[in-house]
This record gives structure tokens, sequence and C-alpha cells, in this order.
């Protein structure tokens, strides 16, 4: 399928020399048997109609990766995290995503090639059942893998057990911190390689975050799944993150492992109050 | 037995009120849109009929997968090519639209037929159960009976199929439903679809009890309309609880003293109007479908 042309937008001159260069440097890591990046982003610009929210993004996400992404409200997390998963279109840059290019692809695209988004605010289908819930985040999955998709079930009930308990309960009816694990459980049951989960622990009581936490922490280890975590919570996101950027206004200010962020004097003064 | 009569009436005439509500409110709780043209279904679907009757001899209730199958075809492809294009623009735009799709498909449809009434008279039209001075239709009782089975059927399509979950789903949150994979320009064209559908149905049971003509096409989506407010959206049971509503000011306020048949328009009107200032969601309606 072709994907669409991208919007016209000034300054988009040097992307031909960018992507000749690019293929340059795929053939090179691939001859020094460099993993390349799960999710790699590149000059990314993205907006709503006329207003330009994302400026000149690049970062990567690397296979078994945790990669968080911090910074103040309005900074244009959500906004990336929608561009990501299709549901914004990009103005500028590229996407690729498990070595496709998804820059102009679909979201009901996207996620069929393993990229599963929990977007902010849960975004549940209220008023249907905990397991409808759950099993509409297995859409992807053909008629005929039944038995796959009961074998996805399980191992989320197992992961997350209170929604075992809940399963016939409408979503809606459910506490903040159980929508939640309904959201992650639904992102869970595409079967995804990365998981781009959106203000984790927004509203949510520091014991119940930490549960969340601890059942990602297992999927993550075990099955090796990638994430990339939007927080405000900067100290939580730091503390777990293999890496981190930080984005303002629309930029990324800096990048760096979770420690080193950790101890930079300007995460410290501007989102950690020290 | 007057009064038994009188409610037997009711119950068959809400039911039948369902039908022609049940498509009009899927719509309009899953694409957020208040389809002026489902009238215009309903006129195809019974001119559909009535021309299978008259040239085929299928009859009406017969024939009825067919007159759905074909509305359900016309609803797909006029969704496709003309109302895609104003899922997310302003609500006044679908309003110019489907109300322009009102106006040409009942002039197509006149075109086709002359603007003369038609009606269908079967072997069994005018037979019925008589059980002392209580006299119950055929043809009344299994247009309720279907309405009140397309009822169940959408319920249970909607609420324990893949697909019906899916439609659901979109019309809950569109960008969540795409998330998920759901590729809602299809979903959205097999509701609407659906829609012309259940107003197909609805139209082929029409033509076989009253006379039809051209020109009523407006007059159903105004019902549909009032019925759909008071049954609130949500549930294809909301279109069955309205129906009957409905259905009930039309029997009784023509029995009132002084009043006499003739105002049933006059009816539609003052309901919705009370309902909207009464309880603007309707009587079983949610907040979510809309
Ligand atoms: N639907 C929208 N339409 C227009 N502007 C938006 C929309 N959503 C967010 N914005 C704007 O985009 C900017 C970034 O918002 P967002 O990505 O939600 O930030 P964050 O998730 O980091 O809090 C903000 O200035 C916000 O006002
Ligand atoms: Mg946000």
């Amino acid at each position: 399928m072709q994907p669409p042309e991208p919007r016209s937008r000034p300054g988009t001159a040097s992307t031909h020399m960018d992507s000749a260069s690019r293929q340059l440097t795929a053939a090179l890591n691939s001859d020094q048997k460099h993993e390349t990046a799960l999710l790699e982003v590149e000059h990314l610009e993205s907006g709503y109609d006329e207003t330009r929210v994302l400026w000149d993004i690049s970062l990567e996400v690397h296979r078994g990766e945790l990669v968080a992404l911090v910074g103040a409200n309005g900074a244009g997390k959500s906004t990336l995290l929608a561009t990501l998963s299709g549901l914004l279109p990009a103005w500028i840059g590229h996407v690729r995503f498990a070595g496709y290019d998804i820059t102009h692809r679909r979201a009901e695209e996207i996620v069929r090639l393993g990229l599963s988004h929990v977007p902010q605010g849960r975004r549940l289908f209220s008023a249907l059942t905990v397991e409808e819930n759950l099993l509409l985040g297995a859409y992807t999955r053909r008629a005929g893998s039944q038995q796959a998709i009961k074998q996805e079930l399980e191992e989320v009930y197992t992961l997350l057990p209170k929604l075992r308990e809940r399963r016939r309960q409408l979503a809606g009816s459910l506490s903040g911190g159980e929508q939640q694990m309904c959201a992650i459980g639904r992102g869970l049951m595409s079967h995804p390689e990365l998981l781009l989960i959106d203000e984790l622990s927004l509203g949510l009581a520091p014991q119940v975050v930490d549960d969340l936490l601890s059942a990602l922490d297992a999927i993550h280890r075990e099955k090796g799944l990638s994430l990339l975590l939007v927080e405000q919570d900067v100290q939580i996101a730091l503390e777990r993150a293999d890496r981190a950027y930080v984005i303002e206004n629309g930029h990324i200010v800096l990048e760096g492992t979770g420690s080193a962020l950790l101890q930079n004097e300007r995460v410290r003064t501007a989102y950690l109050g020290a | 037995m007057l009064i038994v009569q009188v409610i037997v009436n009711w119950l068959l005439l809400g039911s039948l009120y369902a039908a022609v509500a049940l498509g009009f409110s899927l719509v309009w709780g899953i694409m957020n849109i208040v389809n002026l043209a489902h009238g215009a279904f309903i006129l195809v679907g019974a001119y559909a009929a009535y021309w299978a009757f008259t040239q085929l001899h299928i009859d009406p209730f017969l024939g009825l997968p067919l007159t759905m199958l074909l509305l359900f075809c016309l609803g797909w492809i006029v969704q496709y090519v003309a109302i895609n294009r104003v899922i997310r623009a302003p609500f006044l735009m679908t309003f110019l639209l489907t109300f322009g799709l009102d106006l040409l498909i009942a002039d197509v449809v006149q075109l086709l037929f002359t603007s003369d009434r038609r009606s269908i008279n079967t072997a069994y039209s005018g037979f019925g159960l008589t059980l002392g001075t209580l006299h119950i239709p055929f043809d009344r009782l299994l247009a309720a009976l279907i309405a009140v089975l397309l009822t169940a059927a959408l319920s249970l399509f909607l609420q324990r199929t893949r697909t019906g979950n899916a439609i659901l789903a979109t019309g809950m949150d569109r960008d969540a439903a795409r998330l998920m994979g759901i590729r809602i320009d299809r979903i959205y064209a097999l509701t609407f679809g659906l829609g012309a559908a259940l107003a197909g149905a609805a139209g082929a049971m029409l033509v076989e009890l009253y006379p039809f003509d051209p020109s009523q096409g407006g007059v159903f989506t105004l019902r549909a309309f009032v019925i759909v407010v008071l049954g609130g959206l949500g549930t294809p049971w909301g279109a069955l609880a309205g129906g009957l509503v409905f259905g009930l000011a039309e029997t009784v306020v023509p029995l009132l003293p002084g009043i006499g048949p003739g105002y049933d328009d006059a009816i539609a009107f003052a309901l919705m109007v009370l309902v909207l200032i009464i309880r603007p969601r309707g009587i079983l309606g949610k907040a979510f479908y809309a």
C-alpha cells in the first residue's frame, strides 16, 4: 500500500539526503552485527492543525529496554506518543519500528506490527466489561486464533489477578487503579513488542503504582517486552528506566541513563524540587 | 373488552415503531449522525417490497431478508461515497448532507413509482385472531413480532460478537478503537449499512399495513427522531421503549374527548418537546453512546 504523501511543510529539503545516509548506516550496522533499534525516531515534527507541538524529535528504544519520557505538563509527551502510534499524522521526519517505516501508517496498521499504545486517561470502553475490553485488545488477532487469544487472556489475568476478579464488571465501574490495570492488560492483548504507556501513575495511590510497576517489570524481564513510559512522576520514572529523555516545549533537551539524569543538576532543580 | 383491544393495538403499534427507529438509533449512537435520510431508506424498503410483491409475487414478510440486503448495500455505498466525508465535520454538515440525500432518494422513488399511493393486499390481509370482540390482525402481529425479534437480534449482535463489540467500542471512543486495530471506516460503513437494512425492514412491513406514497419519508424520520429521544440512545432496547411510549400516545390521544384522529404529527412534535424539557437524555438513555 502506498503511504499518503506527507503534508508539505517548510524545511523538508534535507530528508532525501538523510534517507540515503541512513541506508548506508543501516548496511554498516548489519555488517557489524549491531542490533538496530526497535523504535527509531528521527527529526520528527507534528502537532494539531496549524499548531506545531513537536520540534525535531529524535529518540530510540532498543529491544528489551525500558525508556522513560519525562517533562512538564503540556511539553508534548502525549502528542509524541499519538504520533508514534499513528493517531496523529507526522508532519516531517521518520519513524521506524521493527524494520518497518511506519511514519505514515495508520494506527490500525501500526498496532498489528507490534506497537501498542496505552493512552493517557485509560480510554477504556466504559460500558463494556473488563473481559470485553481485554478481548478488543486482541482484535488484531485473526479469527482462528481463539486458542492463542485465550492463552493471552490467561497470561494477562495471571499478571494482573485483580482483572480476573473483575472480569464481568463494566470497565467504567472500576477504581482508577483497576482501570489502569485494565488499560495495560488491553494493551498487552495484542502481544506487542513495544508498549507505550502514557501517564501510568497519574491520579493513582502509591501502593497501586508499585503493583502496576512490578507487574510491568515482570513482563519486561521475562518476556523481553520493550517499554516507553511517559511519567509526570520523574523520580519513579528515572529510578526504573534504562534510559530517559527529557522533553520541554516540544524539544528533547536531555537524554541519558536513568541514574545519570537523576544526578543531573537541571533535572534535579526543574523536576525533582531539589 | 375495549380496553384490552386498546392495549393490544398499542403493543402492536409500539413494537412496529421500534423497527422504525432501530436503525436511526444505531447510526446516531455509534456515528453521532442524525440521519435525515432515514425516512428515505424506509421509503426505499417500502417500494422495494411493493415492487417485489407486484412484479415477482414475493410476500413482503418472506422477502424481508432480500429487502434488508438491498438496503444494506445502499447504506454501505452511501456511507463510503458520501457520509465518510463529513463524519468529523460539524453537525450542520451532516444535517445538510443527509437532508440532501433524503430529497434525492425521495425524488428518485417518485420518478420510478409516481406519487400515487400504493398498498399491498396479500391473501391474508384482513385476517386475524378473533377472541370475542378482540381482534388481532395477522399482519400486524407478525410485524410486531419481527420488530421485537430485530431488536433482540441487534442487541445480541452488538453485545455478543467480536464485530458487534468493535461497533460499540468505535461508538464509545473512536481513537481508542483505532488503537485496538479496528478499521473504523469499515465499522462506520457496516453500521450505516445495518441502519439502512433495519429501515428497509420497517418500510417493507409498513407498506404491508398502510398505504404508502413517496412523500412520507420525512414523517418517518421525525417519528424515528422522537422515538429515539424518548427511549434514549445507547441500546436497541431504547428504541423499543421509545416506540412503546410513542405508540401509547398515538393510541390514546385520539381516544380523548374532543381530539379524535388525524393529529399524529402534532403528537410527535408535542412529545418531542415534552421529553426534551423533562428528560433530555430519554427514558433508557445512557450517556456513553452519543
Ligand atoms: N487536541 C489538541 N488540539 C490542539 N492542541 C492540543 C491538543 N492536545 C494537546 N494540545 C496542545 O499540545 C501541547 C502538548 O500537549 P500534550 O502532548 O498533551 O502534552 P503532555 O502530554 O506533555 O502534557 C499543549 O500545548 C496542548 O495545549
Ligand atoms: Mg499528556
